[in-house]
C-alpha cells in the first residue's frame, strides 16, 4: 500500500482526496495546509507520494515541490491545479512533478494519476 | 450522489462548514475595507484566494451556480490584484462582493436545509462582468500597455518553442532508429497540452532528437484541443530498445491509446517543422510569473479564524461526536454516583472503598471539566456577524454607527452559541432603529454624530454576561409604565416598581411603545421572542437605561447546562435538587420563629434581616410532606436580586448532577429547570432558583 | 408483569419493517373495552414502575419515568378517557409509543394481544357525541364478533385540548 501526504490549504479538498485515496488502497499518512508545512511533513513522514495543491498561502505548491525535490530527488509529487494554471504546471513538471490533475476532479482521475507512480 | 459512488454526506458537511467559515471571513474583510476606505493588497489577495477556494470546492460538489458566482468574483479580483494601480470604486466593489456573499450564503443555507441550490446568480455575474469590463477599459485608457487580463499565461504575446536538451548531440548514427508515435489521452484529463509536454519530458533522456505536433504546447491554448482531436504526434530517434521506448511512453498517466511505429523517415509535416523552428529563450524572471508572491502583506489580524492553515494544532471535530462524548461523560457521572452512593453500602464503614471512591470522583471531575472545555467556543464568530448587520442597517437608516466589540474571546458552550445569534441580531437592530437617534438629534443634544453600540461579553461566576449597550435616547419609564397599565400588566403599586422592573415590561409579548412599525422592529413581536430564546438556553435578560443617555441590555446565560453540583432534598415522596451555587446556608428553625402576615405569606428573621419563607410542598402541591416547621429544614437560597428560604422535609445529600431536560411534551413549569437520574435509578427534579423566586415573589 | 410469551410476540413484531406492520394493532383493555393502536408506534412494553410526579401536569399525565436513562412522560389512559381511576397492580403495563419524535408511556390496565385487522374490517366511528374519548377513536375494528376501538395516537397526544388545559393550569 502506497503512503500519501496530502497538501492543500482547504480542509474540503484534503478531505475529498483523503476519502478517494483511502477507498482505493492508498494510505494517507499526513496532511499539510501550506508549502512550508508540506516540506516539514515530507521530511518527517517520507511518504511514497505527495499530492500538492498549487495555490497556497505562505509557500506555494511549485516552490514546495522544488524544495522537496532538493531533499529527495526521487520524490513523487502530483500537482493539483485549477484551470488556467498552465504556466505553473509546466514549471512544476520541469521541476520534477510526476503528474498533475485539474480541479474539479473525480475519484477516477485521482486514482489514474497516482496508480502509475 | 455522484456517479463515482462516494458518499457525499461527510463531504457536504465539510463543504458547508468550510464554506460558511470562508464566507464569514470574507465578510469581515470587506467590511473592514469599506471602513478603511481602501483595499489593501493583503485583503485583495485574501478575497481572491477565498473565491478561488469556494469556486473549486463548489465545482467538486457540483454546485455550479455557486461556483460560477465565485469564479466571476475570482476573475474580478485577479484583475485587481494583477493591476495594482487601478482606480477602485470602493462602494460599488464592496456592494458587489457583499451581494456575492449573500448569494453564496443563501445557496448554502438552502443546501443545509436539504433543498436544491437552484439560485441563478446570472444577474450578479453580469454585474460583476460589467464592472470588470469597465475596469479593464479604464485601465487601458490610463496605460499604454494592455492590462494583465486572464488567469493563465501572463505573457500572452510571443509564441515560444521549448527545446528539450538532449543528452547526445543530434547526429546521424546507424544505431539510431526513428519512431513515430501518436498519443491519445483520456477524455477528461484536462490540459492535454501540458500532458503532451510531460510525454516529451519523459523521453528527453533517451532520444537524440525529437519533434512534435502541435509544435507549441504551452502557450497556444488551442493545442489542447488539437491534441484532444488528433492526438499528439511525436517523432524521435533513439538508440535504446523498443522496450525501453515503450516503457518510457507508458509512464504517461491518462494514456488512452498509443500508436508506436518505427519509420525510416519522418512524415512530411514533421520535416517542415524542423526547418521553421525558432529558438527563443525564456527569460522572464520568476517573480513576475506568480503575482501572488509571498512578499505581499497578508492579513495580520491575528484572528484565529482568518488563518485556518496557520493553526496546525487545531483539529475540527464534528459536533455530533462531542455531543456523544458529553452524553457518555454524563452517564459516567451518574454511574459513579450509583456505585458510590449505592443503597447496598448504606451504613457500612468502608475506608479503603471511600478513599478509592474519592479518587474516582476526582478523576470524573477532571474528565468532565476537560470535555466541557472542548465544547467551549468563543463568541467572536457570533459577534463578528453583527458587523454586517450594523453596516447594512447603518446604510438603510442613514445613521452612522460604530460597533465596538469587547471580550470576544469569552467562551460559551457550542450548544448555546447557535441560539445566541438571532436574539443578539434583534437586540442590535432594535438599538439601531429605536435606540440611536438620527444625526441631527444627536448633534442637537451634544452627542457625537456617530452613534455607538457596544457588544460586550464577560464571565460572571458560573454565567456569561453579554451586554448590548447603545448611547441613544434611552427608555422612557413613564411611557412604558402607561402602556403596561393600559394592558393590565401592573400588579404592584407603581412607586414600588424599580426601573429594572418597569423596563422589563418591554420584554412581554405584543408590547411596543412605538407608534410606527418599521421594517426592522417595532411590531412588538421581537422582544418576547428574544426573551423566549434566551430562556430556552437557560438565560435571562435584564435592562437598564438612562433617559437621554442610552440603554444597556444584559443577557445572562449559564456557561453550560450540562452538569452541576447540587444538594438533594426530599419533600413528601418527591426528591428535588437545589443547585449548590444558589445555596447560602441551611438550618433548622422553630415554629415560633416564623412570622405570618395576613395574606398567608411567611417570613423569618435571620441576623436582623427578613426573608420570605417558601414552602415547596405548597408551591408544587406535594402531598404527604412535612408541614410542621420544626420538623423540616430551611434552605436559604439566592438569585442575583432576591433571597428567600425554602422549606423542605430534609436534606438527603450532596452530589453532582447531570441535568436532563424534562420531556418536551410536558409544559414547562416555572421553577423547575430539568431533572436528573439518581444513584438508585429514581428521578430528582432540579429547581430553577430564579424561576422559583420570580414566581413566588413577583 | 409482562408475560414471556407477550414479550416474545412483541419483540417479533416490533422488529419487522414498517410496511409489514401496517394493519397490525396492539390491543389493550381499559375496563370492559378493548382499544388498539397501530403497532408501528409501539417501541416497547414494560411493567408498571415507579413514577416521579411532576407538578402542574394535567391529572391524566402521571409524571415521568426513567427508562434506561431516558426520561419519558407517562399518561394514564383511563384518566385520559375520563374513566374512574384504578389502582395499579402487576398486570398494569406501560406501553411506550413513539410518534414524531415524542416518546410517551401509556398506562393501561393490561395488554391483550397483537391482531391483524384488514382495512375492510375497519369502519369509521359513529358520529355520536356521548363519551369524551370518542374524539380519539380513528375507527372501529371488527374481529370476529368482538369490536376493538382503534385509537388515533396523534390526537391522543396532541389534542388542542391539551394545550388549553396546560394554559389554564
Amino acid at each position: 500500500m502506497k503512503s500519501v501526504l496530502i497538501v492543500d490549504d482547504t480542509m474540503f479538498m484534503r478531505l475529498s482526496l483523503k476519502t478517494m485515496l483511502e477507498k482505493n488502497s492508498f494510505q494517507v499518512i499526513g496532511e499539510a495546509g501550506n508549502g512550508a508545512e508540506a516540506v516539514e511533513k515530507y521530511k518527517e513522514l517520507k511518504p511514497d507520494i505527495v499530492t500538492m495543491d498549487i495555490t497556497m498561502p505562505e509557500v506555494d505548491g511549485v516552490t514546495a515541490l522544488k524544495q522537496i525535490r532538493e531533499i529527495d530527488g526521487k520524490a513523487k509529487v502530483v500537482m493539483v491545479s485549477a484551470m488556467g494554471q498552465e504556466v505553473m504546471i509546466r514549471d512544476a513538471v520541469m521541476a520534477g512533478a510526476k503528474n498533475f490533475i485539474v480541479k474539479p476532479f473525480t475519484e477516477d482521475i485521482v486514482i489514474k494519476a497516482l496508480s502509475k507512480l | 450522489m455522484s456517479e463515482d459512488g462516494i458518499s457525499k454526506e461527510p463531504m457536504l458537511e465539510m463543504y458547508l462548514f468550510e464554506g460558511n467559515q470562508l464566507v464569514e471571513q470574507l465578510e469581515d474583510i470587506i467590511i473592514k475595507c469599506e471602513k478603511d476606505k481602501r483595499f489593501e493588497m493583503g485583503a485583495i489577495n485574501e478575497i481572491f484566494r477565498i473565491m478561488h477556494t469556494v469556486k473549486g470546492s463548489s465545482a467538486m460538489m457540483m454546485f455550479n451556480h455557486i461556483g460560477s458566482v465565485a469564479h466571476s468574483m475570482e476573475d474580478l479580483f485577479f484583475f485587481i490584484r494583477a493591476n495594482q494601480n487601478i482606480q477602485l470604486n470602493f462602494a460599488r466593489l464592496s456592494d458587489l462582493v457583499l451581494s456575492g456573499i449573500d448569494f453564496i450564503k443563501a445557496e448554502m443555507h438552502k443546501i443545509e436545509q436539504g433543498h436544491a441550490a437552484d439560485g441563478l446568480g446570472d444577474d450578479l455575474i453580469d454585474e460583476i462582468k460589467t464592472l470588470l469590463t469597465q475596469m479593464k477599459k479604464s485601465y487601458e485608457d490610463q496605460h499604454a500597455t494592455p492590462a494583465v487580463v486572464s488567469n493563465s499565461s501572463p505573457d500572452g504575446t510571443k509564441t515560444k518553442y521549448y527545446i528539450s536538451s538532449y543528452k547526445t548531440p543530434p547526429e546521424e548514427n546507424a544505431a539510431n532508429i526513428k519512431y513515430c508515435v501518436r498519443v491519445f489521452f483520456d477524455e477528461d484529463c484536462q490540459m492535454e497540452n501540458i500532458r503532451a509536454y510531460m510525454v516529451v519530458n519523459n523521453l528527453q533522456d533517451i532520444v537524440n532528437e525529437l519533434y512534435h505536433i502541435p509544435a507549441d504546447m504551452i502557450d497556444n491554448e488551442q493545442s489542447a484541443d488539437i491534441i484532444r482531436d488528433n492526438g499528439f504526434l511525436i517523432c524521435f530517434s533513439t538508440a535504446v530498445s523498443y522496450a525501453e521506448v515503450e516503457s518510457a511512453l507508458n509512464q504517461t498517466a491518462f494514456l488512452r491509446k498509443m500508436d508506436i511505429n518505427q519509420v525510416d523517415h519522418y512524415p512530411a509535416e514533421i520535416t517542415a517543422l524542423h526547418r521553421k523552428r525558432e529558438i527563443v529563450l525564456e527569460d522572464t524572471p520568476e517573480a513576475d510569473r506568480y503575482p501572488q508572491s509571498e512578499n505581499l502583506e497578508t492579513s495580520k489580524e491575528g484572528d484565529p479564524r482568518t488563518s485556518n492553515n496557520r493553526q496546525q494544532n487545531i483539529i475540527s471535530v464534528s459536533v455530533a461526536k462531542l455531543d456523544m462524548l458529553m452524553d457518555i461523560v454524563g452517564e459516567i457521572v451518574i454511574s459513579e454516583a450509583m456505585v458510590t452512593k449505592n443503597p447496598d453500602l448504606a451504613g457500612l464503614q468502608l475506608e479503603g472503598f471511600s478513599k478509592a471512591a474519592r479518587q474516582l470522583r476526582k478523576l470524573t471531575d477532571e474528565l468532565q471539566d476537560i470535555v466541557m472545555s472542548i465544547r467551549m467556543v468563543p463568541v467572536s464568530m457570533v459577534f463578528h456577524k453583527m458587523n454586517r448587520i450594523v453596516r447594512d442597517m447603518s446604510k438603510r437608516l442613514a445613521k452612522e454607527v460604530d460597533l465596538e466589540i469587547i471580550g470576544e474571546t469569552t467562551e460559551v458552550d457550542k450548544n448555546i452559541i447557535d441560539h445566541l445569534s438571532d436574539p443578539l441580531m434583534h437586540l442590535i437592530r432594535n438599538a439601531m432603529d429605536h435606540g440611536l437617534e438620527c444625526k441631527e438629534e444627536r448633534m442637537g443634544t451634544g452627542k457625537p454624530s456617530i452613534g455607538k453600540i457596544t457588544l460586550e461579553a464577560k464571565n460572571a461566576g458560573g454565567d456569561v454576561v453579554i451586554i448590548v449597550r447603545d448611547d441613544g435616547k434611552g427608555l422612557n419609564r413613564d411611557k412604558i409604565l402607561n402602556k403596561a397599565r393600559q394592558r393590565g400588566l401592573v400588579h404592584k403599586p407603581e412607586h414600588e416598581l424599580t426601573d429594572k422592573e418597569v423596563f422589563s415590561y418591554i420584554l412581554l409579548a405584543g408590547f411596543s411603545t412605538n407608534e410606527e412599525v418599521t421594517e426592522f422592529s417595532g411590531r412588538g413581536v421581537g422582544m418576547d421572542v428574544v426573551t423566549k430564546n434566551i430562556e430556552k438556553i437557560g438565560g435571562s435578560i435584564a435592562i437598564e437605561s438612562a433617559f437621554g443617555k442610552g440603554t444597556e441590555i444584559f443577557v445572562k446565560i449559564p456557561l453550560t447546562l450540562a452538569i452541576i453540583d447540587g444538594i438533594e432534598v426530599s419533600v413528601g415522596k418527591s426528591r428535588y435538587t437545589i443547585p449548590t451555587i444558589s445555596i447560602r446556608e441551611s438550618f433548622r428553625i422553630d415554629e415560633k420563629d416564623v412570622i405570618s402576615d395576613g395574606d398567608g405569606n411567611e417570613l423569618i428573621m435571620i441576623r436582623g434581616q427578613c426573608y420570605p419563607v417558601l414552602r415547596i410542598h405548597r408551591i408544587f402541591n406535594i402531598k404527604n410532606a412535612v408541614t410542621t416547621i420544626s420538623d423540616g429544614i430551611m434552605v436559604m437560597i439566592e438569585s442575583d436580586s432576591k433571597t428567600a428560604c425554602l422549606f423542605v422535609d430534609k436534606l438527603v445529600g450532596e452530589q453532582q448532577v447531570v441535568v436532563k431536560a424534562l420531556p418536551r411534551y410536558l409544559k414547562k413549569v416555572q421553577g423547575i429547570a430539568g431533572c436528573t437520574i439518581l444513584g438508585d435509578g429514581g428521578i430528582s427534579l432540579i429547581l430553577d432558583i430564579n424561576g422559583i423566586l420570580e414566581r413566588q415573589l413577583s | 408483569m409482562v408475560t414471556t410469551k407477550m414479550a416474545e410476540v412483541l419483540s417479533d413484531y416490533v422488529e419487522t419493517a414498517e410496511d409489514t406492520q401496517r394493519g397490525k394493532f396492539l390491543t389493550f383493555s381499559i375496563g370492559k373495552e378493548v382499544y388498539g393502536f397501530e403497532i408501528k408506534y409501539v417501541t416497547e412494553i414494560i411493567g408498571i414502575q415507579e413514577i416521579t410526579e411532576v407538578p402542574e401536569l394535567p391529572n391524566y399525565v402521571k409524571g415521568i419515568i426513567n427508562l434506561r436513562g431516558k426520561i419519558i412522560p407517562v399518561m394514564d389512559v383511563r384518566l385520559r378517557f375520563k374513566k374512574e381511576a384504578r389502582e395499579y397492580n402487576d398486570r398494569t403495563c406501560i406501553v411506550v409509543i413513539d410518534i414524531r419524535d415524542i416518546s410517551i408511556g401509556l398506562i393501561v390496565d393490561h395488554v391483550a394481544e397483537v391482531l391483524v385487522i384488514p382495512s375492510e374490517n375497519i369502519v369509521p366511528p359513529p358520529a355520536v357525541k356521548t363519551g369524551f374519548h370518542n374524539r380519539y377513536i380513528k375507527g372501529i375494528g371488527k374481529v370476529g364478533t368482538a369490536v376493538k376501538l382503534l385509537l388515533d395516537c396523534d390526537k391522543l397526544l396532541n389534542d388542542e385540548e391539551i394545550d388549553t388545559i396546560n394554559k389554564t393550569v
